[in-house]
């Protein structure tokens, strides 16, 4: 028998009110009641509206913690990432979101705590207690992160250049990075539309990479950033390329 | 209700007969009992007499000072308290078992997120379940299904445990999940069971305000004459004046409300209800201690937020949960609870 290992909720003794911008909160079970029926509601929605599919999705290690990065271009793409996931492990994902848009006052913090389950993360200023609570959750093992290290959606639909904040968040730290490609919505929904178009979205898995070995430091960060992006450009597909033939090209990668 | 009519209804037997619809549901019967109403007086003074404290402290100490501040914000909260507890009870059985419910529910959901069950979703769920179960068992009142529910929720955690397919972890969330399930579902379901006697607000109403004042009685002994710990490892703060004078302030408070509630009948003597006072103070302050071993094991001072001044909700009434199954069982023993009611009045009614 294992020694029982009790960890209390991340965020046990913070007041009701402020709990939607907590770093370390956890979902309880009426968080769950919701978030549960949100991400069937959001499912359905993008497989009626957008044709919804994963590819690779054995690539998904089996259990948390891991984090998940992708390209961004597209309010769609947190959504369509967190599908990918089971329903048992939807109270686990947790979205980071910047807290300028998505936390800018209690209503939709909110929502965005209750109903995406997502993290507040400040885009220009990368807080000390922001990267430690982040690294904390990673190591203490019960949670899977979405990360775009873009930092901001794309306005073009191409991938830009990755910042260090996804170096400074897993860099030293043993847990997998999933590379994901999310195809298609940039068409669906760029940037200022207001109602989705009704396009194919994609989602690709592809391999998972650990960056343990790199160092926590500006050129850890660095290289983090170049891994991730060739890891993710790699999976980009391919127009000419059928979809059929798509797993089998990502497969032969090594 | 005029004096004789309340005599009747209480008369050489001390019970009251009362049907079914009428005990649930019907609240003119509310301050039927003079126990109640002397309950409810006690505890009015008591908020008063805090209130009146803070403000004095707050008058001769200055605005702002924390131990004014303190006191107001902890009468506050248990005025609150009172009212939220006591108006249920006051309106009919159906609301008690609610209120009670409920309670367990919030209770256990705490519990989890100070153990970290609550990761474990469906096991989690199965615990809220069965305390759903227990609340309808008592409802209903059905007693053997009731007591039936203890082994064969621990059955239906188990397979819930095993139907995850993985064994990690086995042992410790069956043993969480377990310990949850007997305090805030079989323990509190207690305390709800009450419900099924017709005299259940003066009962009812005695339980909680003699287990709160336990608290009071051995926090004031403790201040006062406490030198020696009681156990400094499980809680630093309790004293062995602190749990004498609590037992001997709560048997006192206990016998001098009890000797107007329960009848005295061959069955129940005078020492019958010194012990049963004895027994809620012990029981109570070993919930006290359960619930602190319980916050230093994980290693936390407040399992919650909820209640200002207070803290969580089990900070509140952990010395209920065992002092309710103790006190049921006592009574049950000499007087019976319920006897004279319907049983089974949802599954089987006539």
């Amino acid at each position: 028998m294992r020694d029982f290992k009790i960890q209390p909720a991340g965020d046990l003794g913070v007041r009701l009110d402020q709990r939607p911008v907590a770093l370390n909160r956890e979902p309880g079970h009426i968080a769950h009641l919701i978030q549960s029926a949100a991400s069937l509601g959001v499912k359905a929605y993008l497989r009626v509206w957008h044709r919804y599919s994963v590819h690779g999705r054995e690539y998904l290690p089996q259990d948390p913690p891991f984090v998940m990065i992708a390209n961004h271009s597209s309010h769609l793409d947190a959504l369509a990432l967190a599908a990918v996931m089971p329903a048992r492990q939807r109270s686990r994902v947790y979205p980071l979101a910047a807290s300028d848009t998505f936390f800018a006052n209690t209503p939709s913090a909110a929502l965005s705590a209750l109903l995406l389950n997502a993290l507040p993360v400040h885009r220009r200023r990368c807080v000390h207690y922001t990267l430690t609570s982040l690294r904390e959750r990673i190591v203490g093992g019960h949670s899977i992160l979405i990360l775009f290290p873009e930092g901001t959606r794309s306005r073009t639909g191409a991938c830009g250049t990755f910042k260090a904040g996804l170096g400074r968040v897993v860099c030293g730290l043993p847990v997998p990075v999933v590379p994901c490609w999310i195809d298609g919505a940039s068409t669906a929904c760029p940037p200022g539309t207001r109602l989705p178009r009704r396009m194919p979205v994609r989602v690709i898995v592809g391999p998972s990479f650990t960056l343990a070995h790199v160092s926590d430091d500006r050129e850890g960060w660095e290289t983090a950033s170049h891994r991730a992006h060739a890891a993710v450009l790699a999976l980009r597909p391919d127009r000419d390329v059928p979809p059929p033939g798509l797993s089998t090209r990502i497969q032969s990668e090594p | 209700m005029p004096a004789s009519a309340a005599a009747d209804r209480y008369g050489p037997e001390g019970w009251s007969t009362l049907t079914t619809s009428q005990r649930l549901f019907d609240f003119r019967f509310a301050f039927d009992h003079p126990v109640t109403v002397w309950l409810l007086w006690t505890v009015l003074g008591l908020l008063l007499a805090g209130g009146f404290a803070g403000l004095i402290l707050k008058c001769t100490r200055g605005k702002s000072d924390p131990l004014a501040r303190e006191v107001l914000v902890r009468t506050a909260s248990w005025a609150v308290i009172v009212v939220l507890v006591s108006v249920p009870i006051l309106l009919g059985a159906f609301w008690a078992i609610l209120m009670v419910a409920a309670l367990s529910i919030l209770a256990y959901v705490e519990y989890s997120r100070v153990t970290g069950l609550f990761r474990e979703r469906a096991l989690s769920w199965a615990v809220i379940a069965l305390i759903v179960l227990i609340g309808f068992a008592v409802l209903d009142h059905w007693y053997d299904f009731f007591t039936a529910i203890a082994p064969l929720g621990f059955l239906v955690l188990l397979a819930v445990s095993l139907g995850k397919g993985d064994p990690r972890g086995f042992v410790q969330n069956v043993a969480i999940a377990s310990l949850g399930f007997l305090l805030f579902g079989v323990c509190l379901g207690h305390l709800a069971y009450f419900a099924n006697s017709t005299a259940f607000r003066p009962l009812m109403l005695l339980l909680l305000v003699a287990v709160s004042l336990n608290d009071v009685y051995a926090f004031i002994c403790g201040k006062t004459f406490g030198k020696r710990k009681l156990c400094p490892k499980i809680s630093p703060g309790k004293t062995i004046a602190g749990a004498v004078g609590a037992v001997v302030l709560t048997t006192l408070t206990v016998a001098g409300f009890g000797q107007y509630l329960l009848p005295d009948t061959a069955a129940m003597q005078w020492y019958h209800l010194i012990a049963c006072g004895i027994l809620l103070s012990v029981c109570g302050q070993v919930g006290d201690l359960m619930l602190s071993a319980i916050k230093r094991d994980v290693g936390i001072k407040d399992t919650g937020s909820l209640i200002p001044g207070h803290g969580g909700l089990l900070d509140r009434c952990d010395s209920l949960l065992l002092a309710a199954p103790a006190m049921f069982h006592f009574i049950g023993y000499f007087n019976g609870i319920g006897l004279d009611q319907a049983t089974c009045i949802i599954t089987s009614p006539n």
